[in-house]
C-alpha cells in the first residue's frame, strides 16, 4: 500500500543511542569549514545542524519503511527546520524518534511531513528536526514496463 | 554577559548586514561532508546516478548547503549556543561540476529584532540563482 493520510502520526521506535564524541564532532566542523573554537575547546558544542548526524537515521527508517513503499530515488528533500532546545554537547547520549506528521498527495507526488525528536536518553529534549520529502511517483510509461 | 559573544547587542537593528561570504565547493567537500553526516546518497558523489534521475549533474547536499548559511550567523554572533531555531526551503540544485566546483554567495541581514531575539533572513546564490528560500535563523543572545 502506498503512503496516505493514513500513515500520518505513524511514530516509529527510538533510534539506537548514539554517544556524541569529539571525533565526530571536528569531523563535521571540518567538513563546513568551521574553525570556530567552540567545536574543540574544554566542553565542547556541536554544529547547529549536526543533529542530522543522529536524525537521519530516524529518516532511514521511514524511508526503509515496507508499508510506505518509498523509493528513495524519486524522494527529494524540499524544506528543512530545526529548533534547538539546547546545543548537543560531547558525551551527550541521544536517540532520535521520528513521527510522520502530514502527508499530501497533489498530482503525481506525495508530500511528506516528518518530525525526528532528538532527546537524551535521560529523557532531556534537545533539538526538534522537521523535513518536508517529496516523494514523486513514477511515470506511467515505466508502470508499463 | 555571554563571554563567547563577539558582537554588541546594541549595536544590531532592522536591516543589519552581516558579512556576505562566498564558498567555493568542489566534489571533494561533498564526499566529506557525505562521510561526516552519514548521508551517502548518490546524487552526490555519482554523475551516472544523476543522469539517471535527470538531474543536471552531482547536487551538493541540501544540508551542506543549510550548514553554510548557519555558519554565516554563528561566525558573526560567535557562540552556536545562542540559535534558537531555523528553516528554509531547497529551491534549486547546487550542481557541483566535477572539475571547476560550485561557488555559492551567502547574505545574511537581520530581519526582526525583538530586545535580544533576532531573525537573521539568508540569502543563498549559486550561478545567479537563489539555491534556498525563506531561510530565517532566530538567535536569542540575552
Amino acid at each position: 500500500m502506498p503512503i496516505s493520510a493514513e500513515h500520518v502520526g505513524r511514530r516509529y521506535p527510538a533510534t539506537d543511542p548514539y554517544v556524541v564524541s569529539q571525533a565526530k564532532v571536528v569531523e563535521f566542523a571540518r567538513a563546513l569549514r568551521d574553525g570556530n573554537e567552540v567545536y574543540r575547546g574544554k566542553r565542547p558544542v556541536a554544529p547547529p545542524t549536526f543533529a542530522i548526524v543522529v536524525a537521519g537515521q530516524a529518516w532511514d527508517q521511514m524511508f526503509h519503511d515496507p508499508e510506505l513503499g518509498l523509493a528513495l530515488e524519486r524522494v527529494v528533500h524540499a524544506d528543512q527546520g530545526f529548533s534547538w532546545q539546547r546545543p548537543l554537547r560531547v558525551g551527550d547520549e541521544v536517540t532520535a524518534t521520528l513521527t510522520i506528521e502530514k502527508v499530501r498527495t497533489r498530482g503525481s507526488a506525495d508530500f511528506i511531513g516528518s518530525l525526528v525528536e532528538v532527546s537524551t536518553t535521560d529523557g532531556e529534549p534537545v533539538c526538534e528536526v522537521r523535513a518536508t520529502f517529496v516523494h514523486s511517483h513514477p511515470a506511467p510509461e515505466e508502470d508499463v514496463r | 554577559m555571554n563571554p563567547l559573544l563577539t558582537l554588541r547587542v546594541g549595536d544590531v537593528g532592522v536591516g543589519t548586514a552581516l558579512p556576505t561570504t562566498t564558498v567555493h565547493l568542489t566534489r571533494a567537500d561533498l564526499i566529506r561532508y557525505a562521510g561526516a553526516s552519514g548521508d551517502l546518497n548518490p546524487i552526490h558523489w555519482s554523475d551516472r546516478f544523476a543522469a539517471a534521475i535527470q538531474m543536471p549533474g552531482v547536487v551538493a547536499h541540501g544540508m551542506l548547503t543549510m550548514a553554510l548559511a548557519v555558519k554565516t550567523v554563528t561566525d558573526w554572533v560567535g557562540d552556536p549556543g545562542v540559535l534558537v531555531s531555523c528553516t528554509t526551503r531547497f529551491t534549486r540544485p547546487v550542481v557541483v561540476d566535477e572539475l571547476d566546483g560550485a561557488d555559492i554567495t551567502f547574505t545574511p541581514t537581520v530581519t526582526a529584532v525583538e530586545g535580544t531575539r533576532w531573525t537573521i533572513s539568508v540569502e543563498a546564490v549559486c550561478d545567479g540563482v537563489k539555491v534556498l528560500g525563506g531561510t530565517r535563523i532566530e538567535v536569542d543572545c540575552g
